[in-house]
């Protein structure tokens, strides 16, 4: 049975109406598939795949959100595999060896050189908006992702060295922010006299490829050193800046002003145990930290933190990770479309992931566009100053510039003997010298080996 | 009736024969299941293996230069001295407080002891890694349970650096490794004392022995042969340690906590990933370990006998 006729036959004021706004409604989205058509990041690949993968270490939620959407646009799953910072490295080659499908992946700059060797990455260059990516790049991006003239991955974040302070110790031990490196290790025997605290410092000193080994390449190239020359000669010999800068921070142990759990921390563990306010100062590492200290949820002393450039002219170093579309790709059309969506635009043209990667994490972009986005000029803005931190920025040179081997595959062994070296002499084990002319030893031990 | 003829070349097996047939598919399941990868990883060890040669399964050989390689390598060294000085502090703790715990919990006039008995048994139900994070939150040095409660009961006058300190950080694993395994050794020693006939024990108390000698000459000498097989056990588990470092120090600090696994681990999954001296080098600890559980047996026995 039909139900009651609805119109007179004609065309009603109401019936127009709802045309209308049903094909304006179609135009428009038919307009946007035109506009999005055409475009690399928008066309849909010939070929066809029921998944994909990808192989990453942690980092709050920011995948489960971009899997998602992938998924939501082109109907493909995505597979996660997400390890910790310290361990995707053995994650990642034991899949590899193991012969594993692997989409994509991704890669600190320290190890992305030893990657590149295994044979784990696929040159992007000539996949569509590859070159326009590249346009984009930030100088740190570049020096990362671009290798032997060959782009090998896209951006996943950056980030520069800052230090942090605690403002109520400051207050409470009417200090100013230390302007030499003289007058922090005055500030902190003053505050350790004082009964202010009892370490006015927490390093970022734990285990690591960046932890340890970035905080002396930090103090050493914010003194004026490098740790090797343009031409590849170490500079750790007698009277190197490097060598007296190692000095210079055994002392703050020497002296107790150093909090003995500064040899174990790592980035994210240092930021949640600076957030108990027994230190003053949080030695230069990644600028991100804030966005655990400055979060009221996680920290009792949130809003109280700031970031400070380093002494003397500022200079600071900074390092950009990269994803890369990995060798063991099941289909390279859908790996690069999801490399994309991590590392560059979503079908919408956006940089998606990196927009929320500032919003929701206060990470740099290694596009530069993004930079001068309100991702960052606002979207820092709860955990911290931008304004501040990108004038430090623009101080930061990429660390590779400082300590070139980090371009060599045997940077990564060698980087093992700087952290057990230097933790030996931080604990009174051997001196800074020895220390040096160990590591200058290991340089041709681990390029033979 | 008429006897069933006998059929043809269906003669039953010997005895002999059906053992072995009986045992075939056990031996076949080893020999997979761990002849095949100890086989190959020896292989593995003659040979130059990166990631990329383990993908395409072809792998240059390179004699016994990983081995030339491990055992001129000072930190190879530095960890096999650690890992013999672990071993022998966890084992000789280990055994001495099995011993003392499961002749505490053996008491069944005691009704106590039956909690005691479960309680016991809790630590061997956490995971090793998960050991390590607990200890690792246990001996923080700004905010762990242990500073605190030496604090708090006057023992220590400030905050230790257990585990950042090199001179007690080895020392330090050991007290989780221990807290962890303890366990299986109370259990082992638990079971060998009820196989005792109490009988023994009437008989020396009436001749006048008192629990010293009664434990002397009658317990501990009952004890040897499961003595002997915590011995070896724990000294090849003690031996390829691994969970607690990973979790609490990470090897440091400095090369402090090097432990023989943890070279074999870092020189097989970390970059350059040389999996040729990571087999290498858990070669030569097996041989150790094989070395030093052939000793005990042969010396240990001996005396039994």
């Amino acid at each position: 049975m039909m139900g009651p006729p609805t119109g007179t036959g004609t065309l009603g004021r109401r019936a127009l109406l709802k045309s209308s706004t049903a094909a304006l409604a179609l135009a428009a989205l038919l307009g946007r598939r035109t506009h999005a058509a055409g475009t690399p990041w928008a066309d849909r690949p010939a070929t066809r795949v029921d998944r994909l993968n990808f192989v990453v270490w942690t980092y709050g939620d920011i995948y489960t959100k971009i899997s998602k959407k992938f998924a939501d646009d082109w109907v493909v799953p995505v597979d996660a595999t997400i390890s910790s910072f310290n361990d995707h490295p053995t994650k990642l080659i034991t899949m590899y060896a193991g012969g594993e499908t692997i989409d994509v992946s991704q890669s600190s700059p320290f190890s992305f050189p030893n990657f590149i060797t295994q044979g784990l990455v696929e040159p992007l260059d000539g996949l569509p908006g590859a070159d326009e990516y590249q346009k984009d790049f930030t100088d740190s991006a570049k020096q990362v992702a671009v290798v032997d003239g060959k782009l090998m991955g896209l951006p996943y974040f950056s980030t520069v060295w800052v230090w942090n302070y605690y403002t109520d110790l400051m207050e409470k031990a009417r200090f100013e922010p230390f302007k030499t490196y003289d007058e922090l290790l005055e500030q902190c025997r003053k505050a350790k006299k004082d009964g202010i605290c009892d370490y006015p410092i927490q390093w970022v000193a734990g285990v690591g490829l960046e932890q340890l080994p970035g905080t002396w390449y930090q103090l050493t190239w914010n003194r004026g050193g490098v740790f090797f020359d343009k031409a590849g000669n170490q500079q750790l010999g007698p009277g190197s800046i490097a060598r007296e800068t190692l000095k210079w921070w055994i002392q703050t142990f020497t002296e107790q002003l150093v909090d003995p759990e500064s040899l174990r921390v790592q980035f994210t563990t240092s930021a949640k145990a600076f957030c108990a306010g027994k230190n003053i100062y949080r030695g230069p590492n990644h600028h991100y930290g804030l966005n655990i200290i400055n979060d009221p949820k996680q920290s009792p002393i949130a809003g109280k933190v700031k970031a400070m450039g380093s002494p003397g002219d500022g200079k600071t170093i900074g390092a950009t990770s990269v994803y890369f579309l990995c060798s063991a790709n099941r289909d390279k059309e859908w790996a690069w479309k999801l490399l994309q969506y991590l590392g560059g635009r979503t079908k919408d043209g956006a940089y998606t992931q990196a927009e929320n990667l500032a919003r929701d994490a206060m990470l740099g972009s290694g596009y530069a566009s993004v930079m001068k986005s309100t991702a960052v000029t606002e979207g820092w803005k709860p955990w911290g100053e931008p304004d501040k931190i990108l004038e430090i920025w623009d101080k930061a040179i990429y660390v590779g510039e400082m300590c070139n081997s980090i371009y060599k595959p045997w940077h990564f062994p060698w980087s093992d003997r700087i952290n057990i070296e230097v933790q030996k002499a931080l604990t009174g084990q051997i001196t800074a010298d020895q220390c040096c002319d160990t590591l200058i030893a290991a340089i041709k031990e681990v390029q033979k080996s | 009736m008429p006897a069933a003829p006998k059929r043809r070349g269906r003669a039953e097996l010997s005895a002999g024969k059906l053992g072995v047939v009986m045992n075939l598919p056990t031996l076949a399941t080893l020999a997979l299941v761990l002849a095949y990868p100890i086989g190959y990883a020896a292989y593995l060890s003659f040979h130059k293996v990166t990631p990329a040669e383990l993908r395409r399964g072809v792998f240059p050989s390179v004699g016994l230069g990983n081995y030339q390689r491990i055992l001129s390598d000072p930190l190879f060294l530095l960890a096999l001295k650690n890992t013999l000085v672990f071993t022998a502090v966890t084992v000789v703790v280990e055994l001495a407080l099995a011993i003392a715990i499961a002749l505490l919990i053996d008491q069944r006039q005691v009704w106590t002891s039956r909690v005691t008995r479960f309680l016991i048994l809790l630590p061997y139900a956490v995971p090793p890694i998960a050991n390590g994070l607990i200890w690792s939150f246990m001996y923080n040095f700004d905010f762990g349970f242990l500073n605190r409660l030496l604090f708090s009961a006057g023992l220590i006058a400030k905050p230790v650096n257990w585990i950042g300190d090199p001179n007690t950080a080895l020392f330090a694993l050991t007290v989780p490794y221990i807290w962890r395994t303890l366990p299986f050794a109370v259990l082992l020693v638990h079971a060998a004392l009820q196989g005792i006939n109490p009988e023994l024990y009437e008989a020396a108390s009436v001749d006048g022995a008192g629990a010293f000698t009664r434990f002397r000459h009658i317990t501990l000498p009952l004890l040897v042969p499961i003595l002997v097989v915590i011995l070896v056990l724990r000294t090849s588990f003690a031996f390829v340690v691994f969970e607690e470092v990973l979790a609490i120090t990470q090897g440091g600090p400095g090369d402090a906590t090097w432990v023989a696994v943890w070279y074999s681990y870092k020189r097989s999954f970390a970059p350059p990933f040389d999996v040729g001296i990571g087999a290498a080098s858990a070669y030569v600890l097996a041989l150790i370990i094989g070395a030093l559980a052939l000793a005990y047996v042969t010396i240990i026995y001996r005396r039994i006998e």
